[in-house]
């Protein structure tokens, strides 16, 4: 294993001091002079016509600068989530949503907007708007949504199915898989609405100066994409919009990919109607109720095998709450398929997935995009067959999981897996023998282990456009300044991304700086979204910083009198392959003749030298990333509670092949928090509307993720395959996190309990009616 | 908009700004409660008058056998009080489950009483004590046990705009007897409970002299368990008569369904398991001489 | 709406200030002494991004009245430690990874900071305790717990 000088080691985050000290600049935290702000009036209905709008009092309140509403704003068409920016034909962007429509689809849509001197002000005046709705039917389920006498709710989507989008992904011939099988079990699962929850909620500065040009901080995870977004609802050149992140984000686990919900059009068409910056906060509710949630739906599992244990066919179906606005609707059901038929080496495989609109909160992109709600499925239905085939579920898994150039229904390759060594080390770390002997007879606090595997991505292509440009300048001191228009939502990608242009330069850490997340000062780039940050941006940033090392080679070899060949760049020095630093080289041999006796430069002295010439090095990446699969094993121990109806997990053991940790730490940080996000998916986080459509879970009050008092012991390991498509042999880590989390833990509960649970969150509720059914 | 905010030295002097404010101030103490209330037009009032400065509401103390707890009192103190862990180990546990951290440090007890919400644990916990509050007002002062402070769902019999609770009282644990406190969670914190049930039991021997249990939310404010109590009066301290204590609790329960914190079915099953165990902890506490 | 002179001292330095009975703590501190570095999360004391150290108190300042830091010692993240001298948990916490976005940050630090005055050897137990009214998303609280402690151990030997 190479040992290398800056990756591969946990340094310390370069934003480690800001955001240790309370100076790290957030949205939330701005202050411009002049700023407004602003406060939106939402629907109270799931779906209402506005017969009219009275904004006249609300003007009139001292203090208020602007009142917004559908009739004073751009009438574009839209789609909050950047895939209006990212797809690529045949398919088509749905658009479908305006800043403020005539019509509210959802309990939260956006009616109005003001723009005050101050919050309490701005509040006061959304309560002076007059509105008056005609109620229309409303429908909150996926299955009943699709039904013919279902309300419409889009009229350009009359069955309402997001762009009429149906995914099917077939791979060999399923029937004949399932006709050939020995076995075959089927179940139907449903899974629920999480929400991120992030910290910080959307936020959107906006300043609209005279001359027409936009600047928008904001929260989004995607500065270039949200600046498409917003030249386009306010049909102004591009290259007049400027979109950028101040330049830390709260998190965001997904819920801002594009537009931070409806923040930043907002915010700017208050700015153009006041003529004053405007800041949009978000309440902790609005965050809740009139943000993207995750998918929520029904998954089917179909999975034929042969009595030997090989997979021999596979049917997926899944029909998702896409809520009231396209969001990421159409995308997520492609995913989910593709990840579901991408874990196992079957030769007969059938996806069949949409999303169907219904008069709740939209569902967008969250931490997994379809493949938590993939895998719980699909690990308990793998679990199921396990049983019946009298085989260990690791045996069985360990004999049906992908190799490296085994066929899939996927276009690019599996390049990498170490989803062997991960069960291994997980099942050595849970004490997977000890299954089946954890329980006394009579016990009413009953064990289980259990296992859940998968796989994920590590960028969006081919389900989008993706790809990824930087660029490297070497200051005038021989200091590196790297340009990406990535943000960092705390993923660690103001780290990391200098760590790869450190390592690749021959320069010590702190000898690089990043400008990040601004569309102004950087080049386009998707953004962070589908883990691929690291593995695609940190593969444009490898290419830039290895352009700018060539051309300082080249021009010390120019100046050294010896070809760049023979040169090499470490730390900050430039000098002969094989000879020490500094040493003069008469008689030893190195030296050719007509070459200058000076062998070495510093980096320092020589960009000074450059510059005095009149020249600076620039270097330049721009890729388009190959694609290459993570995989993970969770191993989870729980007890179970028969008495209150209980579970609690133990200890989850997550191992992930990462491909390459670029910074252990780092990648540690982020399963971590991965993991508990997946305990709460599994065991308490849900999201149910009332019988109006209205979010009963909408506070953290309410939301149940965990506290610091609710984390079991969770142990990391990280397997490192070297993937040969990865910067360093890196892969994505971002969302790996949670997707097989919840369904280790519904197969240790099925251990402890011998209840297969077909829903989560296996909270009180659930688990108390299972219980009882047993007992009968 | 409130229009002012004071910091009474003494109880007469807190009185007195009630009476002069003519029912448009109300007590704070932590707040923790009522700054939520105010700006969700729950609770309108013009001024706080705040009693957080008041030496001797920030006391507890024990004499004769009586602790008392003062209306300025956090959660956390009274967690961390040596001497309620010793001597009403079920209120010292209770306290340290309301909020988080910060909430525990901010709220006081008796505060957590007056909100009247039905789960207050720390209102459980008092309720199984015993406990009675002073009330201090302009006509004087009068005593109310905490068990008769619920006049309905959240309306407790206080009105904080005329009435300052000073304290609350009950007898320490002696020897022979001992308290416990269950909860019943969704998460360890920031999470009201689906269930709570407090128990205080006095052994002699083998024998339950007496048990006084409270359980909550099963009706306006926490509950006493009666039914429970008379079967245990006098009898043998076994798992079947504890069991079948735990059984009768549910002829004084009335759980409503909740969307949020648990159906009325769900929590009818579950609250014999949360008595038994609370007997099972009180006992187990009385035994070990812990108090 | 009568404005009231708060006196109180913030980060070690007297500070007096305007207020009105109706203003919370958090919001005097982030928007009249631009002192950002306290978060607002929610606003209704769920998350503790807000919490301050008051009397030496860890305490959600979204839910305290602007009054009641009257006459009171207020420490906020902006106090505790700079470059020429961290906070021994804010060494801890850049040093073992227990930031990601940064936003619970401040609050973790000084509810942490109010657990290691009180105690330079908390337990694990503890630890969980006192840092479950401040919600994270990112960590899944596994580094945090290890920077409180390794903060602890720092401070024990310096003893």
């Amino acid at each position: 294993m190479k040992d290398y000088n800056v990756i591969g080691h946990s340094v310390r985050r370069l934003d480690a001091v800001e955001k240790a000290t309370g100076t790290a600049g957030f949205t939330s935290d701005m202050k411009l002079p002049g700023m407004l702000y602003g406060k939106v009036l939402r629907s109270p209905h799931a779906h209402a016509r506005i017969l009219s709008i009275d904004t006249s009092e609300a003007e009139n309140l001292p203090g208020v600068k602007a009142v917004a509403t559908y009739k004073n704003t751009p009438r574009e068409l839209f789609n909050t989530s950047a895939t209006m920016t990212f797809t690529v034909p045949p398919l088509k962007p749905v658009l479908d949503q305006y800043i403020f429509d005539n019509v509210v689809r959802y309990v939260g849509d956006e009616v109005a907007a003001v723009a005050a001197a101050s919050e309490k002000i701005a509040e006061a005046a959304l309560k002076l708007i007059k509105v008056e709705y005609e109620l229309l039917p409303a429908v909150f389920d996926p299955l009943e949504a699709m039904t013919p006498e279902a309300p419409v709710i889009h009229e350009s989507h009359k069955k309402n199915i997001p762009g009429g989008e149906v995914i099917q992904i077939p791979y060999g011939d399923a029937e004949k898989g399932f006709a050939e099988s020995d076995l075959v079990i089927e179940k139907s699962f449903k899974v629920p609405v999480q929400k991120q929850a992030q910290m910080e909620t959307q936020a959107a500065v906006a300043q609209v100066g005279l001359d027409g040009k936009i600047t928008v901080w904001s929260t989004t995870q995607t500065p270039h994409p949200t600046k498409m977004i917003l030249a386009k609802i306010f049909s102004v050149p591009e290259s007049k919009v400027r979109v950028l992140n101040p330049p830390y984000i709260g998190g965001g686990f997904g819920v801002r990919i594009g537009l931070s919900a409806k923040a930043e059009p907002i915010a700017v068409a208050l700015s153009m109607l006041s003529k004053r910056p405007v800041k949009v906060v978000y309440t902790r509710k609005e965050d809740f109720i009139a943000s993207d949630t995750r998918h929520a739906g029904y998954v089917t599992v179909k999975l034929g095998a042969k009595k030997d244990g090989a997979f021999h066919g596979f049917y997926v179906k899944a029909i998702l709450n896409g809520g009231a606005y396209c969001s990421f609707s159409c995308e997520t059901p492609g995913v989910l398929g593709c990840m579901a038929l991408a874990v196992y080496r079957i030769p007969n495989q059938l996806y069949y997935g949409h999303s169907v609109y219904t008069n709740t909160t939209p569902s967008g992109a969250m931490r997994g995009f379809g493949n938590p709600q993939a895998m719980y499925p699909i690990e308990s239905v793998v679990d199921m067959m396990a049983e019946q085939l009298g085989m260990d579920p690791l045996e069985l898994r360990l004999k049906n999981i992908m190799q490296v150039g085994d066929p899939w229904a996927l276009p690019y390759k599996c390049s990498s897996t170490g989803l062997a060594e991960c069960i291994e080390k997980g099942a050595r770390s849970i004490g997977w023998e000890k299954r089946g002997k954890l329980n006394q007879p009579g016990a009413k606090k009953l064990r289980g282990i259990g296992v859940g595997v998968g796989t994920h991505c590590s960028n969006a292509w081919p389900w989008c456009g993706d790809y990824s440009n930087a660029y490297i300048t070497v200051q005038q001191d021989g200091s590196i300044h790297l340009a990406t228009g990535v943000p960092d939502m705390g993923t660690g990608t103001s780290t990391s991304l200098p760590q790869l242009a450190a390592e690749v330069m021959g320069v010590r850490l702190d000898q690089v700086s990043i400008t990040f997340a601004d569309t102004q000062s950087t080049p386009f780039d998707i953004g962070s979204h589908a883990s691929r940050t690291l593995y695609a941006a940190g593969t444009a940033v490898v290419a830039a910083t290895r352009d700018a090392r060539r051309q300082v080679l080249e021009y010390a070899g120019d100046l050294l009198k010896v070809p760049p060949e023979r040169l090499e760049l470490q730390n900050s020095v430039i000098y002969i392959a094989g000879q020490a630093v500094g040493d003069d080289c008469a008689g030893s041999g190195v030296c050719q003749v007509g070459e200058s006796e000076r062998k070495s430069i510093s980096l320092k002295e020589l960009a000074y030298t450059a510059h005095l010439r009149n020249k600076q090095f620039i270097g330049i990446g721009r890729i388009v990333p190959e694609n290459a699969p993570p995989w993970h094993a969770h191993f989870a121990e729980v007890e179970v509670d028969t008495e209150l109806c209980q579970v609690r997990v133990i200890k989850i053991a997550a191992v992930h092949d990462v491909g390459k940790a670029i910074n252990p730490m780092i990648v540690e940080g982020q399963i971590e928090g991965g993991v508990l996000m997946g305990i709460g998916y599994a065991l308490s986080e849900e999201i149910k509307y009332d019988e109006k459509g209205k979010q009963l879970q909408d506070s953290f009050h309410k939301y149940m993720l965990a506290t610091a008092d609710d984390a079991p012991e969770i142990d990391i390991m990280i397997v490192e395959s070297n993937d040969p498509t990865g910067p360093f042999g890196a892969k994505g880590v971002g969302e790996t996190g949670l997707v097989p989390t919840a369904a280790a833990i519904a197969n240790a509960v099925y251990d402890a309990t011998g209840i297969r649970f077909t829903e989560i969150p296996l909270n009180e509720e659930r688990v108390y009616q299972a219980l009882k059914e047993i007992s009968k | 908009m409130l229009q002012d905010y004071l910091f009474p030295e003494t109880i007469d002097e807190a009185i007195s700004f009630l009476k002069s404010s003519t029912g448009q101030a109300r007590i704070i103490a932590g707040g923790t409660d009522l700054l939520l209330d105010i700006p969700d037009g729950k609770v309108k009032t013009g001024s706080l008058i705040d009693i957080t400065r008041i030496p001797e509401l920030r006391k507890i103390t024990m004499e004769n056998g009586v602790i008392c707890i003062g209306a300025a009192v956090t959660h956390n103190q009274v967690a961390n009080s040596e001497l309620i862990q010793e001597k009403a180990a079920a209120l010292a546990h209770a306290a340290s489950c309301v909020g988080s951290y910060q909430i525990r440090n901010s709220g006081t007890v008796i505060g957590n009483v007056c909100n009247a919400q039905p789960a207050a644990d720390t209102a459980v916990a008092l309720v199984a004590l015993g406990a009675m509050a002073e009330i201090a007002a302009d006509g004087g002062k009068e005593y109310v046990a905490v068990e008769k402070m619920y006049a309905g769902v959240g309306k407790s019999t206080i009105d904080s705009a005329s009435q300052l609770v000073t304290m609350v009282r009950f007898p320490a644990a002696q020897k022979n007897q001992g308290t416990a406190f269950v909860r019943l969670e969704q998460r360890k914190a920031l999470a009201l409970p689906m269930l709570n049930v407090a128990a205080w039991v006095s052994l002699e021997d083998d024998r339950f002299q007496w048990a006084r249990i409270s359980m909550a939310p099963v009706g306006p404010g926490p509950v006493r368990a009666l039914s429970a109590e008379q079967i245990l009066k006098g009898a043998e301290v076994k798992a079947d008569i504890i069991e079948k204590a735990a059984q009768a609790a549910l002829e004084q329960a009335n759980p409503r369904n909740s969307a949020l914190r648990g159906s009325r079915e769900y929590r009818t099953s579950v609250l014999p398991v949360l008595v038994r165990r609370a007997l099972e902890q009180a006992v187990a506490n009385a035994r070990c001489k812990c108090n | 709406m009568s404005d009231k002179t708060l006196k109180f001292t913030l980060n070690g330095e007297p500070m007096e200030i305007a207020v009105s009975p109706s203003d919370m703590l958090v919001d005097v501190l982030r928007d009249r002494l631009e002192l950002i570095g306290t978060k607002k999360g929610c606003g209704k004391g769920e998350c503790g991004a807000c919490t301050v150290i008051m009397d030496g108190e860890a305490v959600n300042s979204c839910l305290v009245p602007a009054m009641k830091a009257m006459g009171a010692t207020v420490e906020t993240i902006e106090g505790i430690g700079s470059p020429e001298k961290f906070h021994p948990v804010q060494e801890t916490f850049m040093d073992l990874g227990a930031i990601q976005c940064g936003f619970c940050t401040p609050g973790m630090i000084m509810s942490s900071k109010a657990l290691l005055d009180k105690t330079t050897s908390p337990t694990s137990k503890e630890i969980k305790k006192v840092l479950a009214g401040n919600i994270c998303r990112c960590t899944g609280y596994v580094k945090i717990e290890e920077a409180v402690l390794a903060a602890a151990e720092k401070m024990r030997e310096k003893q």
